[in-house]
């Protein structure tokens, strides 16, 4: 997984939690972009947690998720929402970015 | 759904407005097909994955999701409003278009909707609008946005329901208001909750309470002493004004305060809009000024008093003293109506004073005027601008008013050539202040052979001090007379 991929953080990686729903179509694309943004990365930059709905749906709850993909900036605070496939890398990155509003 | 019930209500503005962007990049991303499943609750309300499968499962998402939303085509016609929305205007469930939102809006907010539809076309826009539901007015927040539908552009807007939030802004806004009112306020003023603890107090209650009343209870930081029986206290007051009841203007002292210690208290309810009184509001308005100009009153209606009395008293000697020296009804009424003018003639001059001190010549030209109008050139006066206080100056009125008699019966008046010298001497090693009464030029001068009233009066009148008096002489030449005005009597210039 991608948790693997990234090993573990030197000093306070954005948490990142991505919400999918089994293996729909933007499920999976939106899994494999965020493991090419992380690789284009420094490692231990970020930690991220894939959660399937499809498995769990009461996991929703936490983020309030309605739609399916989405990326959570968990930490560090205030939590930033992506919706959708993060096909749109440049708008991955300002969501991710800490400060970024 | 799984979207939380709204509690829109309890967020702030900055929450609300991320909430609704949040709700917006949704849309967003089902629109353009960036998301492929939905969070949704089943009948046994439990969450689960609905996979987005074609037309009709945008649609049910859009009919759950309790964010107004409406959609139309690049001719404004309304192409779809939600369940949402219908339900927010009140609009049909079936068949809804353009002129049931029409009619659903007034003209101001019908004019605010064309504007954003027409600017929205570009770019994103929003706007608020108000309207009435019912009785009750309502605020919505709309966002409109361009929507790309087929080969059409469409506008997708959204309907945010933040009337709680601007009723909020708005008691926040009254609220300041009242804060401001209550501080620009010269009396001071005390709000108190329903248990009588103050919650606000303006700066002027910092001249009867020294420290910070807010959150204690008034009775314990304002002691009031009423002057009334006992029966009311401060507590009794504030419970008063909570339970419903006014009280006004009742006096007060409060012994401790640092510098208004009199004050006229009144307290009536405090009440927020049409409910029961929430707490009270104290007014104190400082008395101290009042009151001393109540105190100046009294002492000087006292001082009037006395010195009726004391004129009284005087008058009512003179009009004794008169009637038993004059033998006839005539010589009493001349002689006693001229002394009473000579003892007005001082009080008058007094009283254009103030009851302050007046000069000497003043005294004795009110009392020579009636004799020596016609030839001041008989009348020589030196010397005499040294002020007297109103002991001394009616003594002395009464004395000069005798020997002018008398000059003008038997003395230097009494012939046309004679003259009469008033002129002050004073001695450092003297306790008074000597005036010397010098005729000269009238007829030989026999010394009466009795004592008569006038005598006495020119003798006795300034001895109501060891210093003062006076001493008369009847050499052949003239009448010689030295009076001692009191130093303790005599203003020093």
């Amino acid at each position: 997984m991608i948790d693997d991929a990234l090993g573990a953080a030197p000093s306070e990686p954005l948490k990142l939690v991505l919400y999918i729903a089994g293996q729909t179509p933007k499920s999976l694309a939106a899994i494999a972009n965020l493991e090419r943004i992380c690789a284009e990365t420094e490692p231990g930059k970020y930690v991220v947690e894939v959660i399937d709905l499809k498995k769990d749906p009461k996991l929703a709850r936490e983020h309030n998720i309605v739609a399916i993909p989405t990326l959570v900036r968990q930490l560090p605070v205030p939590i930033r929402k992506i919706i959708g496939d993060l096909s749109d890398r440049e708008k991955v990155l300002v969501h991710l970015k800490v400060g970024a509003e | 759904m799984a979207i939380a019930e709204s509690g829109y209500d309890t967020l702030s503005a900055e929450e609300l407005r991320h909430r609704l962007e949040e709700a917006e990049d949704t849309l967003r991303a089902i629109r353009e097909g960036e998301v492929d499943a939905l969070m949704v609750r089943n009948p046994r309300r439990e969450d689960e994955v609905f996979t987005l499968e074609g037309d009709a499962s945008y649609y049910a998402f859009m009919e759950a999701m309790n964010l107004g939303a409406a959609a139309f085509d690049e001719e404004n016609r309304l192409l779809y409003a939600n369940k949402a929305l219908r339900e927010l205007l009140q609009l049909p469930a079936d068949q809804v278009d353009a002129n049931h939102l029409r009619a659903a809006l007034d003209d101001v907010s019908r004019e605010t909707v064309i504007a954003l539809m027409k600017d929205a076309r570009e770019a994103k826009r929003t706007a608020e609008i108000a309207m009435l539901v019912g009785s009750d007015e309502m605020h919505l927040l709309l966002s409109a946005a361009p929507l790309q539908l087929g080969v059409n552009r469409g506008l997708a807007i959204t309907f945010t329901d933040i009337t709680a939030k601007v009723r909020a802004a708005a008691a926040e806004a009254s609220e300041r208001a009242a804060h401001s009112i209550i501080n620009s306020a010269n009396e001071a003023v005390v709000v108190c909750d329903v248990n009588g603890i103050v919650t606000h107090a303006n700066a002027a209650v910092a001249a009867i309470y020294a420290g910070n009343p807010v959150g204690e209870a008034f009775a314990d930081v304002i002691q009031l002493n009423l002057p009334m029986t006992g029966l009311l206290q401060a507590d009794d007051i504030v419970s008063l004004a909570i339970s419903g009841s006014s009280v006004q203007g009742i006096e007060a002292t409060v012994p401790d305060a640092p510098r208004v210690k009199d004050v006229l208290i009144s307290a009536a309810p405090l009440r927020v809009g049409s409910d029961k009184a929430s707490g009270c509001v104290i007014t104190m308005v400082d008395l101290s000024q009042r009151k001393a100009a109540e105190k100046q009153q009294l002492l000087l209606m006292g001082e009037l008093d006395h010195r009726v009395k004391n004129t009284l008293a005087l008058v009512l000697s003179i009009c004794k003293r008169t009637a038993s020296t004059e033998e006839t009804v005539d010589g009493f009424q001349v002689a006693f109506s001229g002394r009473i003018q000579a003892l007005a003639a001082t009080h008058n001059l007094l009283a254009d004073n103030n009851w302050s001190s007046i000069s000497i010549a003043e005294v004795v030209s009110a009392e020579l005027d009636p004799f020596v109008s016609s030839a001041q050139a008989r009348l020589r006066v030196e010397g005499l601008d040294a002020m007297v206080m109103p002991r001394a100056a009616i003594a002395l009125g009464l004395v000069v008013h005798e020997l002018a008699t008398n000059a003008v019966k038997y003395g230097a008046l009494s012939n046309d050539t004679g003259r009469v010298q008033v002129k002050v001497t004073k001695n450092e090693d003297e306790a008074w202040l000597g005036i010397e009464w010098l005729e000269s030029g009238g007829p030989v001068v026999q010394p009466p052979v009795k004592r008569g009233f006038g005598q006495t009066v020119i003798t006795r009148s300034l001895q109501y001090m060891a210093s003062g008096g006076a001493e008369i002489e009847y050499p052949s030449t003239g009448v010689r007379c030295r009076l001692r005005v009191p130093d303790e009597d005599v203003v020093s210039a």
